[in-house]
């Protein structure tokens, strides 16, 4: 462990850059940086020209002489607060270039003090800034795929657009959910009166009374409850078929026939339920509360255009197909993606 | 930049805002790690002084998410009626008192208020005025909860029954940063409105809120680091002579000034 002695009144340590060159600077100065303090101590170099202390590569000569002046500053015990303060301001007056090799180089030599008051410097520099001219500003690289730039958005979009989204959300599905409930009472009534022929032709033939749509609203949920397995209305229906087919005391034979066909029955109706979808959920819309058409087609119109252009501006200028809006409006349960004419908008 | 590490880029993002740290986050790669980085968001958290009984969520990994946890979803704290929660740009700390933590005069008198719990609200209970002559509600906090260096305003959150009554006319509000030693004796209260005025003649009238119930500025604070002690803030209407129905007291929220 070197030992500093008293007499050597005015100390030099001995410093090596990574370009090769090698200078002499006070002890008292160098030693201010924890890193230099850690050699000297720890292996005993710095005292002569032969044994210069390599310092790491971030640390170029003119960083160097800037790091040292400020060194020079704030070892001397006797300064006021005050002081320091005003050194501080004038010594980080340069561009950010130099600010950026500033940090950097004091970060290697561990000096925190100098560390923090570059990067309180660059942060004012930062704030408020756009991404565009943070690269532009400090000359980086534009690496990022244009995914990861939209990700960051959803997080500081405190955007009223989305806001006004959600509610206009919020408030349809209420309304889908009311309607809903209306339409668990009224149905129940009319479970009996279908019969599995009925179901079957008007799947098969679509049927034309499916134009008339309030009807048809009532099918929809008939055809649904079919499909639930009400045990009331489909044994009704088969024991008119089997009436029709044979003899009662075949029953047991009508049972499996029934049941079968039943069976049949349910997978179409799985099947309709995806075709009719579509289909339904306008009517849905539309028709189907008689209370206020109007306003459900407003609010779809509304809520459509916010989604068109929520995306639109997300997708910005890239022309590429991206959807970061996904939701269910139909009450049933259904999703369905709204896709907006993001190609062609900009 | 290009011959900064992370770690000098996550220290730089750490002295900025959550919100600039987001918007870093579409720079370059080497900023979004950083801005991703748990350094830089521990910064925008509260550490020694979270409030007392937070336990952070379970399940969530990244301190930024839960620092946007804390922002989008207050936290109930022990007691449940207040609630802790994050200012999204900035990182500070925002409260609401329910009105089961405020001091209503006549609230415990069924007559006069009774206490519904209402659907979408955070607390386990509101309080609706049926009917009273002396309407006096008064909240009280310390102020080490909040964050240093802000400017802190609080304000009444309330909505309406269907048969409001008495409120035409504005009300006093006050709000006293009580330190040791001060007099509160003479600090003037200021009127506000609890109606909403377009015009926008009244100092302070009622606004609607994003959730949607209203609010009104009791009035607005500084917090230094250092400041100790409670503000105090009330709303008051005893002098005129009819009767006050139909508001209902979500409670009071403490939030920073954008």
């Amino acid at each position: 462990m070197a030992i500093i002695k008293p007499e050597m009144m005015k100390s030099y340590i001995w410093l090596e850059t990574a370009d090769g060159s090698i200078q002499q600077v006070e002890q008292e100065v160098a030693m201010f940086c924890p890193m230099i303090c850690q050699e000297v101590i720890q292996k005993g170099v710095g005292s002569s020209k032969n044994y210069a202390i390599s310092l790491p590569q971030r640390v170029n000569p003119a960083m160097l002489s800037l790091i040292f002046d400020y060194c020079r500053f704030h070892q001397v015990p006797g300064r006021s607060n005050k002081e320091r303060k005003i050194y501080d301001e004038k010594f980080i007056r340069m561009d950010t270039k130099r600010l950026c090799e500033l940090t950097s180089a004091a970060d290697s030599l561990q000096l925190k003090p100098l560390v923090d008051l570059t990067s309180r410097a660059l942060a004012r520099i930062i704030e408020g800034k756009t991404p565009e001219e943070i690269r532009e500003i400090f000359h980086l690289p534009d690496d990022l795929t244009e995914e990861e730039k939209l990700e960051p958005l959803k997080n500081t979009m405190d955007d009223p657009r989305i806001r006004l989204l959600n509610r206009l959300y919020a408030k349809k599905r209420k309304e889908l959910k009311e309607r809903e409930k209306l339409k668990s009472i009224e149905v129940e009534e009319h479970v009996d009166e279908r019969s599995v022929d009925d179901l079957l032709s008007f799947i098969n033939g679509r049927d034309p009374k499916v134009v008339k749509t309030s009807k048809s609203k009532k099918k929809n949920k008939k055809r649904k409850e079919h499909k639930n397995g009400t045990s009331n209305g489909t044994c009704e229906a088969s024991e008119k078929d089997s009436h029709n087919l044979h003899s009662k005391s075949q029953s047991a034979e009508i049972i499996d026939k029934t049941a079968s066909c039943l069976g049949d029955v349910s997978n179409l109706l799985s099947m309709e339920d995806d075709i009719f979808t579509p289909k339904t959920e306008f009517e849905d819309g539309y028709i189907d509360d008689e209370i206020d058409p109007a306003l459900k087609e407003m609010l779809d119109r509304e809520v459509e255009d916010f989604a068109r252009r929520l995306n639109s501006s997300w997708v910005l200028s890239i022309g590429q197909e991206r959807q970061p809006v996904h939701f269910s409006i139909n009450g049933n349960g259904t999703t369905r993606r709204l896709t907006g004419p993001a190609a062609g908008h900009k | 930049m290009n011959n900064l590490p992370e770690d000098c880029v996550a220290i730089i993002l750490s002295l900025t805002t959550p919100l600039d740290v987001c918007r870093s986050s579409a720079v370059s790669r080497i900023f979004r790690s950083a801005a991703d980085s748990d350094d830089v968001w521990n910064h925008f958290l509260p550490t020694t002084d979270f409030p007392a009984g937070f336990a952070a969520p379970a399940g969530l990994p990244t301190r930024k998410q839960l620092f946007f946890s804390l922002v989008d979803n207050p936290l109930l704290l022990n007691d449940t009626d207040l609630s802790f929660s994050l200012e999204r740009k900035s990182g500070n700390k925002c409260y609401m008192m329910a009105a089961r933590a405020l001091s209503i005069v006549w609230g415990h008198d069924p007559r006069y208020w009774h206490w519904i719990s209402l659907p979408n609200t955070r607390f386990g209970e509101v309080a609706e005025l049926i009917m009273v002559w002396w309407l006096e509600i008064t909240g009280k906090i310390n102020i080490t909860l909040l964050s240093d260096d802000t400017l802190y305003a609080a304000y009444l959150v309330f909505k309406w029954n269907p048969s409001p009554y008495g409120f035409r006319q504005p009300v006093e509000a006050s709000l006293v940063f009580l330190a040791d030693t001060d007099s509160t004796d003479d600090v003037q209260p200021s009127m506000i409105s609890l109606m909403q005025d377009p015009s926008g003649d009244e100092a302070q009238s009622a606004e609607l809120r994003r959730d949607g119930w209203y609010e009104v500025e009791l009035g607005q604070f500084f917090k230094r680091r250092g400041d100790m002690g409670e503000i105090e803030m009330s709303l008051k209407e005893t002098k005129r002579p009819f009767e006050k129905k139909g508001l209902i007291l979500y409670g009071i929220e403490i939030r920073p000034k954008p």
